[in-house]
C-alpha cells in the first residue's frame, strides 16, 4: 500500500456514513408524532453533502488503496446520482411512512446506508470492494422490502428477496473465486492485462464468468436471473419497489459497466454476443409477460425487466457512445420511474389500491396524477420530447453503430409492444369511467410534498426529452474517466463521441 | 441584451402554458398574463434592436448578423444545435409579430369579451405569436420547421375556433391540410440541404452554398421545394384556397394571420434563404411567376367579391404575390419593405372590418354604405389603410408598391416588361378593389337598417388607430434621411449602399396615376353613381362569372379529392383492412398475448423454482459459451 493515501477524497462517504448515525441516534430524540423531522433531515442532509462533492471532486482523479477504490468523475456520476435517488426516495416516502409503517427513524437511516453502498459500488476498483458494497446494498434493500411488518405480503417479499439473494451471492462469489484462480487478481486493470495475456479463455475462466454474470443478472433482473423481482415489487412498499426498480438497478449498472468496460474488455469478442443475446431475451420476456398483469406493481415489475433489456444493450456494445447512452438512459429511466411510482404511490396513499382498473376515471378523479403517470409511461415506451425517446436514441443508436442492428430492431419491437400496456393504464385512466360506487367518484388529494416530488420528477422527464445536452456534457465526462482507466482495449471509436 | 431575445418567443409560450394548465382557476388572469407577455416582448425588442444597433458596425455588410446558439443534442458527429439569428430581417418581423400580436390582443379583449372560451382563445393567440416570434429568430432550419408547424396548428385551432359551426370547422381543416401540402416540400428541401451538409444550420448552408458545395440542381431543388412550403403558408397559387376560408375564425385571428403571423412566414421563409434563388435563376423564375399569377389571379377575385372579409382576404393574396414578386425580382428590400407596411395596413382594415360587422352585424358590403355618419373613426381607419394599400401617395403602401415596382423594372431581360406590366395592372387593381371597398361601405348613402349600428369602443378604436398612423407614416422609412440612415434597404444589407434609396420618378409617377384612375373611377362607380357597374359586368358576363366563382380552382380540387383521392384511399383501406390489420398486426398481437399468458405461468411464486430457474439460467450461460468458443 503507498503510503500517502488520500483519506481526504473519501469525505463524501464519511459525511454520508454519518448523516446515516446522526438519523439513528436522533430516532432516540424526536417524538413519534414528530418523526417527520428524520426526512426532512435526511434529506437536507444529502443535499448538502452532493453540494459539497460536486465543487469538491470535480476534477480529482485518483485511485486508492492500490486500486481498490477510485476516485473518478464517472464515481462522482454516480455518487450525485445515487444522492439525488436517495433524497427522491426519501421525500417521495415522507406520507407513506407516515401512513403505513412503524420505525420511521431506522427506514430513513438505512436508505442513506443503501445509498453509501450505490457510492461505493459505483467507486470500486476491484471485485471483492465491489461484492462488499453490493452485499451492503443488499441488505439495506432486504431490510427495507419487509418494512411493512403487518403486511403479509411485505414480508413474503423479504424473505424471498433474501433468500434468492443469498443464493446469488453465493454464485457471485464462488465466481469471484474462480476468476481469482484463473487470473490471479481480482483488481480490474490487472484483470484486463491477465486476460490479454491469456490468449484464450479455458473452462475454469469460463465457468468463473458464467457464475458472475448469472450474480449480477440477478442483481440487474435480467433474464433468466428475474424472478424474484415481480413477487419482491409487488409486495416491498411503495416507494421500497421505486427505490429498488431504479437505485438498484443504477448501483448495478455502474459497477457492471466498469466489469466489463474495464476488466473484461479483453475478451470483449467472447461476451459481446451472450451479453446482447440477455438483453433481447429480457426486453423481449419482461415486456410480453408486462402484457397480461392485472396489478399495477407487477406491470411496473415486469417493465423495469423490459427495461433493463435495453439497458444491457449499452454493454453489449461496448463503445464511448454506449457507455454515455447507458448512463443517460439511467438518468432519465431513474426521472421517469420516480414520476410513475410515486404518482401510483399517491394514489395508493389514498385508496390503498393498485390494480389496473382502480385506475379508471383518474384523469376526473386527479387530473395531476394521471398526467404525470402519462407523462412517464410515455417516457417509458420512448416518445419523442420525453426522456425516454431520447435515451432510447442513444442505446439504440450505439448499438447499431457496433453492428448490432438486430438488436436495436428487438428492442424497437420491445418497446412497441410496452407502448401496449402503458396504453392500457392511460386508457383506464382516460377513457373509462370511475366506477359508481366505493368512493370512486371521490377526488384523490395529494399532499403538497409529493406533489412537489412527482411533478420535478415529471418535469425532468419532460426537460431531459426536450434538452439533454447539459446532463450528457457530464456524462461525456463520466464515459471519459471511465475509458481512462480502461487498460486494454479493442480497436474503438476516438473516445469521448 | 441580444443574448436574452429567446426571451421574446419564450414569455408568451409561458402565457400559454399558464393559460391552459391555471386558466380555469384564475380565468380572470388569462387576458392579462397574455397580453402582459406580449408586452413585455413587445418592449424586449426594442432593448434588443437597441443592442443591435450599438453592436453591428455599419457598414460592413458581412457584420450585421449575430447568432447564438447551444447545443442542444448531440450523437454521435451530428450535433443539434438550438438558437437565435438576429439581423435586420428577424429585427423587422420581431417587432411587426410583437406590435401586431399586441395590438391585436388589445383589441381582443372587448372584441371577444362574451365569448365562453375567451381563456382559450387568448392561450392558442399566445402561443401563436410564440410560435412566429420563434420561427423568425431561428438560427436552423429544424427549429424553424418546429415553429413553422405550431405556427400550422395554432392556425388550425383559431381559424377553427367556432368548430361547433360546421364551415369554421371545415375552413380550419382545409387551412391546415393544404398547408401541409406544401409543408412536405419544406421537410424535403431541408432534408435534402441536411443530407448534403450534414447540418441544419443555416450559418453552415450559406456557407457551404457560397463556397459552391453544393451542385446547381442540389440548389435549385432545395430552393423550389422550400418554396412549396413558403407558397402553401403564404396561400400562393395552386395552394392559395384556404385563406379566403380561414375568414371562419374570429377576426381578430383574421387579422393576425393576414398582418403579421402566418402568411408572412412564407415570404419571410424566402427572404431568409434568399441566398438560394440568388444562386438559382430557375427557382427566381418560378417564385416569379408563381407571383404572377397569384397576383393577377386573387387581384381579379377580389374586384367581384362582395363580402367585406372576403375582398380583404383576395387583396393579402395580392399583396403577398407582390412579395414574391419582388423577392423573385431579387430584392429582399423590396419584399420586406411591403411585407412591413402591408402588415400595418391589413391589421387597420381586419380590426376596421370586425369593427363594422361588430356595430352593424353585416358582413355583405352591398348591405352598407353611408357608415362613416356611425362610425367616424373606423371610417377614417379603414379609409387610410384603404388607400394606403390601395397604392396612393403619400401614405406607406404608395412607397413600398413603388419599391416592388422598381424592383420587377429591374429584372433582366427578356422577362422585365411582362413582369412590369403584371406589377403595374396588379397595382391598378390593387387600387379599383380598394376603393370600391371602403366607398361602397363607408361613404354614399346610409341605409335605414344600419341606422342603428355604434361606433366601437375606446379599446378597439385604439390599437385600430395606432396601425392606421403606422401605416400611414410608414412610407418614411424608404427615404435617405442620415448617413447612418439611407432608406430601407440600406438598413436591411447593414450599410450596403447599393441597396440605399435610388427612386425612379418614371416608374413612381407611372404608378401613382394609376392608382388616382382607379380610386377615381370607383369614385365615379361607387359614390357619384355615374359610371354603372352592372352594364360593364354584363358585357363581361363569362370572365365576371368565371372570377366571381373563384376560377373553379376549388370545384377541381374537390373533384380531385371526391373522384381520384378517395377513390385510391378507399382501395388502400381495403389492402390495409384485409392483410395489413387481420394478418399483420393482430397475428403478432395475439400471438404477443398468447404468450404472455403462458410464460407468466413460470412465476409460480415458489423459491425453489426460482432458485432452480437461476441454475438452469447459468448452466445456459455456460453451455452457450461453451458452444460459442
Amino acid at each position: 500500500m503507498t503510503p500517502d493515501v488520500r483519506f481526504e477524497l473519501l469525505w463524501p462517504e464519511f459525511l454520508v456514513a454519518g448523516l446515516a448515525f446522526l438519523v439513528f441516534t436522533l430516532d432516540f430524540f424526536v417524538r413519534p408524532a414528530r418523526k417527520e423531522v428524520l426526512a426532512w433531515v435526511s434529506a437536507a442532509g444529502l443535499a448538502v453533502i452532493i453540494a459539497f462533492t460536486v465543487p469538491f471532486l470535480l476534477n480529482e482523479h485518483d485511485s486508492l488503496f492500490d486500486g481498490l477504490y477510485r476516485v473518478d468523475s464517472y464515481a462522482l456520476f454516480f455518487k450525485v446520482l445515487s444522492m439525488g435517488i436517495g433524497i427522491a426516495v426519501i421525500l417521495g416516502s415522507l406520507h407513506f411512512v407516515d401512513r403505513r409503517l412503524t420505525h420511521p427513524g431506522e427506514y430513513y437511516a438505512i436508505i442513506i446506508v443503501s445509498v453509501l453502498a450505490m457510492m461505493m459500488m459505483a467507486a470500486s476498483g476491484e471485485l471483492l470492494t465491489a461484492y462488499l458494497s453490493l452485499e451492503l446494498l443488499s441488505f439495506c434493500l432486504y431490510i427495507l422490502s419487509g418494512f411493512a411488518l403487518q403486511d403479509r405480503r411485505s414480508n413474503e417479499a423479504s424473505v424471498k428477496y433474501v433468500l434468492l439473494g443469498a443464493f446469488s451471492s453465493g454464485l457471485l462469489l464462488y465466481g469471484i473465486v474462480l476468476l481469482y484462480g484463473a487470473l490471479g487478481t481480482t483488481h480490474f486493470a490487472g484483470m484486463a492485462a491477465a486476460l490479454e495475456g491469456t490468449g484464450g479463455v479455458d473452462g475454469r475462466l469460463l465457468v468463473g464468468l458464467a457464475l458472475v454474470v448469472a450474480g449480477l443478472g440477478f442483481k440487474l433482473a435480467a433474464v433468466p436471473f428475474h424472478m424474484w423481482a415481480p413477487d419482491v415489487y409487488q409486495g416491498a412498499p411503495m416507494p421500497i419497489t421505486a427505490y429498488i426498480a431504479v437505485g438498484s438497478k443504477a448501483a448495478a449498472f455502474a459497477l457492471a459497466l466498469r466489469l466489463f468496460y474495464e476488466a473484461l474488455a479483453p475478451a470483449y469478442d467472447e461476451w459481446q454476443l451472450l451479453i446482447a443475446g440477455m438483453a433481447a431475451l429480457t426486453m423481449i420476456f419482461g415486456n410480453v409477460v408486462a402484457i397480461v398483469q392485472t396489478n399495477v406493481k407487477r406491470m411496473l415489475a415486469y417493465s423495469s425487466v423490459g427495461q433493463v433489456g435495453f439497458l444491457l444493450m449499452g454493454i453489449a456494445a461496448l463503445s464511448p457512445l454506449a457507455s454515455n447512452a447507458l448512463m443517460v438512459h439511467l438518468v432519465g429511466y431513474s426521472v421517469t420511474n420516480f414520476a410513475v411510482f410515486f404518482a401510483i404511490t399517491a394514489f395508493y396513499n389514498a385508496t390503498g389500491k393498485d390494480d389496473i382498473p382502480d385506475f379508471a376515471g383518474l384523469a376526473g378523479r386527479a387530473p395531476f396524477l394521471a398526467a404525470a403517470i402519462t407523462v412517464g409511461l410515455f417516457s417509458l415506451a420512448g416518445l419523442p420530447f420525453l426522456a425516454g425517446f431520447v435515451t432510447k436514441f442513444y442505446l439504440f443508436s450505439a448499438a447499431a453503430a457496433e453492428g448490432l442492428l438486430w438488436l436495436a430492431g428487438v428492442a424497437m419491437v420491445a418497446s412497441l409492444i410496452s407502448l401496449y400496456y402503458y396504453l392500457q393504464l392511460i386508457r383506464q385512466m382516460y377513457i373509462e369511467r370511475a366506477p359508481e360506487d366505493e368512493g370512486g367518484s371521490v377526488t384523490v388529494a395529494t399532499p403538497g410534498v409529493l406533489a412537489a416530488v412527482i411533478g420535478a420528477m415529471a418535469l425532468g422527464t419532460v426537460l431531459l426529452g426536450v434538452y439533454p445536452e447539459p446532463v450528457l456534457a457530464t456524462i461525456r465526462e463520466a464515459t471519459a474517466a471511465l475509458l481512462d482507466t480502461g487498460s486494454a482495449w479493442p480497436t474503438l471509436g476516438s473516445a469521448g463521441q | 441584451m441580444m443574448e436574452l431575445a429567446w426571451l421574446i418567443p419564450s414569455l408568451p409560450a409561458i402565457a400559454f402554458a399558464f393559460m391552459v394548465t391555471l386558466g380555469k382557476r384564475l380565468p380572470n388572469w388569462s387576458a392579462i398574463a397574455a397580453t402582459g407577455s406580449i408586452a413585455v416582448s413587445f418592449a424586449l425588442f426594442f432593448f434588443v434592436f437597441a443592442d443591435w444597433l450599438g453592436a453591428k458596425s455599419f457598414p460592413h455588410p458581412e457584420n450585421y448578423t449575430f447568432v447564438y446558439s447551444i447545443d442542444w443534442l448531440r450523437a454521435g458527429d451530428a450535433i443539434l444545435t438550438w438558437g437565435m439569428w438576429i439581423d435586420p430581417i428577424s429585427l423587422t418581423m420581431l417587432g411587426l409579430v410583437t406590435a401586431a400580436a399586441l395590438g391585436i390582443q388589445v383589441y381582443s379583449w372587448s372584441y371577444m369579451a362574451h365569448e365562453p372560451r375567451f381563456t382559450w382563445f387568448f392561450a392558442v393567440h399566445s402561443l401563436f405569436a410564440a410560435s412566429m416570434l420563434a420561427l423568425v429568430m431561428a438560427d436552423n432550419l429544424l427549429l424553424l420547421y418546429i415553429a413553422w408547424e405550431l405556427v400550422g396548428i395554432c392556425s388550425y385551432l383559431l381559424i377553427g375556433f367556432f368548430y361547433d359551426r360546421r364551415s369554421a370547422a371545415e375552413a380550419a381543416k382545409k387551412a391546415f391540410i393544404t398547408t401541409r401540402v406544401g409543408d412536405v416540400g419544406l421537410l424535403i428541401g431541408i432534408l435534402l440541404l441536411f443530407v448534403e451538409t450534414g447540418t441544419f444550420e443555416l450559418s453552415t448552408i450559406f456557407a457551404a452554398l457560397a463556397a459552391g458545395d453544393l451542385s446547381e440542381g442540389i440548389v435549385t431543388g432545395a430552393a423550389v421545394l422550400m418554396l412549396l412550403g413558403a407558397i402553401g403558408k403564404s396561400a400562393q397559387f395552386p395552394f392559395h384556397v384556404w385563406l379566403p376560408d380561414a375568414m371562419e375564425g374570429p377576426t381578430p385571428v383574421s387579422a393576425l394571420v393576414h398582418s403579421a403571423t402566418m402568411v408572412v412566414a412564407g415570404v419571410y421563409l424566402v427572404a431568409r434563404i434568399f441566398p438560394f434563388f440568388e444562386a438559382s435563376d430557375t427557382a427566381s423564375l418560378v417564385l416569379l411567376s408563381l407571383g404572377a399569377v397569384t397576383a393577377m389571379g386573387a387581384a381579379a377575385m377580389a374586384l367581384v367579391m362582395t363580402d367585406i372579409k372576403r375582398v380583404l382576404a383576395y387583396s393579402t393574396l395580392t399583396d403577398l404575390a407582390f412579395m414574391m414578386l419582388a423577392l423573385g425580382a431579387g430584392s429582399v428590400t423590396a419584399g420586406m419593405f411591403h411585407l412591413l407596411l402591408h402588415g400595418f395596413a391589413k391589421a387597420t382594415l381586419f380590426l376596421g372590418a370586425g369593427s363594422v360587422s361588430h356595430g352593424s352585424d353585416k358582413t355583405d358590403i352591398r348591405d352598407m354604405g353611408g357608415l362613416r355618419r356611425v362610425m367616424p373613426w373606423t371610417a377614417l381607419a379603414f379609409g387610410i389603410g384603404a388607400l394606403s394599400l390601395g397604392g396612393l401617395p403619400p401614405f406607406g403602401g404608395f412607397f413600398s408598391k413603388d419599391e416592388v415596382t422598381l424592383a420587377v423594372f429591374l429584372i433582366e431581360e427578356p422577362y422585365r416588361w411582362i413582369f412590369l406590366t403584371v406589377a403595374l395592372t396588379v397595382g391598378f387593381m390593387k387600387a379599383l378593389y380598394m376603393g370600391r371597398l371602403f366607398f361602397s361601405v363607408f361613404l354614399g348613402r346610409l341605409k335605414p337598417e344600419n341606422e342603428h349600428a355604434h361606433e366601437a369602443g375606446p379599446a378597439m378604436l385604439a390599437p385600430m388607430l395606432v396601425f392606421t398612423t403606422l401605416g400611414a407614416v410608414g412610407g418614411l422609412l424608404a427615404f435617405n434621411w442620415t448617413d447612418g440612415y439611407q432608406g430601407f434597404g440600406y438598413f436591411v444589407f447593414a450599410g450596403d449602399h447599393q441597396e440605399a434609396f435610388h427612386p425612379n420618378w418614371w416608374i413612381a409617377a407611372a404608378s401613382a396615376a394609376l392608382a388616382v384612375a382607379g380610386f377615381g373611377i370607383t369614385w365615379l362607380a361607387y359614390v357619384t353613381g355615374s359610371l354603372r357597374t352592372d352594364s360593364i359586368i354584363a358585357k363581361v358576363r363569362p370572365v365576371h362569372t368565371l372570377v366571381a366563382n373563384k376560377f373553379y380552382v376549388d370545384e377541381v380540387y374537390q373533384w380531385g379529392i371526391d373522384q381520384v383521392m378517395l377513390r385510391a384511399g378507399n382501395a388502400v383501406a381495403w389492402v390495409d383492412r384485409a392483410f395489413v390489420n387481420d394478418i399483420g398486426v393482430n397475428g403478432p398481437g395475439i400471438v404477443t398475448e398468447k404468450s404472455g399468458t403462458k410464460l407468466r405461468l413460470l412465476q409460480s411464486g415458489k423459491i425453489y423454482n426460482y432458485a432452480l430457474g437461476m441454475v438452469l439460467g447459468f448452466l445456459a450461460v455456460a453451455v452457450a459459451w461453451w458452444w460459442a468458443l
